[in-house]
């Protein structure tokens, strides 16, 4: 799903098409020691050639590759592919909850699994793709992950109830991912509204909620999120907002992807379990201990460039952002916010 | 009709007081009944009643051609044509539709809602601006 916001929407949707050798050859290498273009061409049964034109294309999709004479190739950070067997592991007795689908590169596995619940999907299908080359942020923005930077994985959820009921879910999925994140030792989480998560004020993961049913419902739920993990240095000046990523924010090495995955789904399944039965009422509190703007002065942009001052007041029962200007209290369902410093 | 002399007759109403103007042009009859206040929260589940007391509904306007179905906003939200910017809207004026078929995106809260034709025919006229505000009830698109 989305993972890093970008300014050069062009970029993020280049060419789809990956040559079919380019991820054989990374799984060989992903243990970031050298290998010779020979081995890894017979271990493929491929010309050197062809392991030449992969490696060259894995460059293009942002993988760092050193390349020495009369050693071969070597990843410069060994990459943590995503694996089923690893992450069902690690799920352990939750993995009957979860149908589990692994891409090595895809458009948007937001967009892959809308079309996946059409088809009568069942609930807890997870798609997760190594590589998303045309996520999409709100308002179309484009998000672009580069190859390990980060875990991106759409979660599909099947609600009785209609859209309307479910205003609140987006918040609900920002609360399961401080959980999840909490339990892996990040420090510093924060929340901001509507749901993006923060470690010390800079975005860390996003989500990315799509519906589909009919009104009264049921309604099916495709819940993508973007999560950074090791973003290239270039690719954090790239965006247009401050961003964390774990290795940075975990006091350790950043837990391996795989089982971080299984992390967030449990957490996910439990959130998203709760708040159906209870709505977002069950989880406002918890949503209001992590709020990074409570109290603060900020400024909201309204989605027809309206915009508007006052002090966040907190969250309503459905999630809505209470803002009081001027002395009155009013409710907001769409806006950016962004913090003002007291004149 | 063009869009703007629909929104034109529709100010008309509001301003005016009346409760009902029905105007024939050609083979085009379109008919606005406005609903008071009162009438309006009857639709509105018990939930928006609840959560949203200072959107005081405005006194809408029904839009109806007789010969089209009206297709309202099933929520609050930012009303989207298209599933990004650069992207080709999902219908336009004279676009045949099927039920089922995406209209457009409301998002609120970072919920994207896909708008499903719940009639088929053809788009016959397109109420709202991409990006603009809507309301519950708020009437989006006329189905001929």
């Amino acid at each position: 799903m989305l993972l890093v916001d970008i300014l050069h929407c062009e970029d993020a949707v280049k060419s789809l098409t990956v040559n079919n050798h380019t991820f054989p050859v990374l799984r060989l290498l992903s243990d970031g020691d050298f290998h010779s273009g020979q081995t890894l061409g017979e271990q493929l049964g491929i010309s050197r050639a062809a392991v030449w034109n992969a490696i060259k294309e894995a460059q293009e999709l942002g993988v760092e590759i050193h390349s020495v004479h009369g050693k071969g190739y070597r990843l410069s950070s060994a990459i943590d592919f995503l694996d089923a067997d690893r992450i069902n592991h690690a799920l352990n007795s939750t993995a009957r909850n979860f149908t589990l689908e692994l891409l090595e590169t895809t458009t948007s596995t937001n967009s892959d699994l809308m079309k996946r619940a059409a088809a009568d999907a069942p609930q807890g299908t997870c798609i997760a793709a190594e590589l998303q080359q045309a996520g999409r942020g709100r308002r179309g923005r484009a998000w672009v992950s580069s190859l390990g930077s980060g875990l991106t994985f759409s979660l599909l959820w099947r609600f009785s109830q209609g859209a309307v009921a479910l205003g609140g879910l987006s918040l609900a999925v920002g609360v399961a991912l401080v959980r999840a994140l909490s339990e892996v030792g990040i420090t510093q989480l924060a929340l901001k509204w509507p749901n993006d998560v923060l470690h010390a004020d800079k975005k860390l993961a996003g989500t990315l909620i799509e519906l589909q049913g009919e009104m009264l419902g049921p309604t099916a739920a495709v819940i993508g999120i973007g999560l950074n993990i090791k973003l290239p240095d270039e690719v954090k000046t790239g965006i247009d907002q401050p961003v964390a990523d774990l290795t940075e924010a975990g006091n350790l090495q950043a837990p391996p992807r795989n089982e971080l995955l299984a992390v967030l789904l449990r957490h996910l399944y439990d959130v998203l379990s709760e708040f159906e039965q209870q709505g977002f009422t069950a989880l406002r509190d918890e949503w209001q201990q992590h709020h990074a703007h409570h109290g603060k002065l900020a400024q909201l942009t309204l989605p027809n460039g309206l915009l508007k001052t006052g002090i966040v007041n907190g969250i309503d029962a459905d999630g809505a952002l209470l803002v009081n200007v001027g002395g009155q209290v009013q409710r907001f369902s769409t806006a950016e916010i962004s913090l003002r410093s007291p004149a | 009709m063009d869009l703007r002399k629909l929104k034109k007759l529709i100010d008309l109403v509001e301003e005016s007081g009346i409760s009902e103007l029905e105007l024939t042009e050609g083979e085009e009859k379109v008919r606005i009944s406005r609903q008071m206040q009162g009438q309006m929260m009857q639709y509105a589940p018990s939930y928006i009643q609840a959560q949203a007391p200072q959107v005081a509904a405005p006194a809408e306007a029904e839009v109806a051609a007789v010969d089209g179905h009206v297709m309202k906003s099933p929520m609050v939200g930012t009303f989207y044509r298209s599933p990004s910017p650069e992207a080709k809207a999902f219908v336009e004026i004279g676009a045949s539709v099927s039920v089922g078929d995406t209209l457009c995106i409301i998002e609120a809260m970072k919920l994207l809602n896909t708008i499903e034709a719940d009639h088929s025919g053809v788009i016959k006229a397109i109420l709202v601006e991409n990006g603009h505000p809507v309301e519950y009830g708020e009437p989006l698109f006329i189905i001929g």
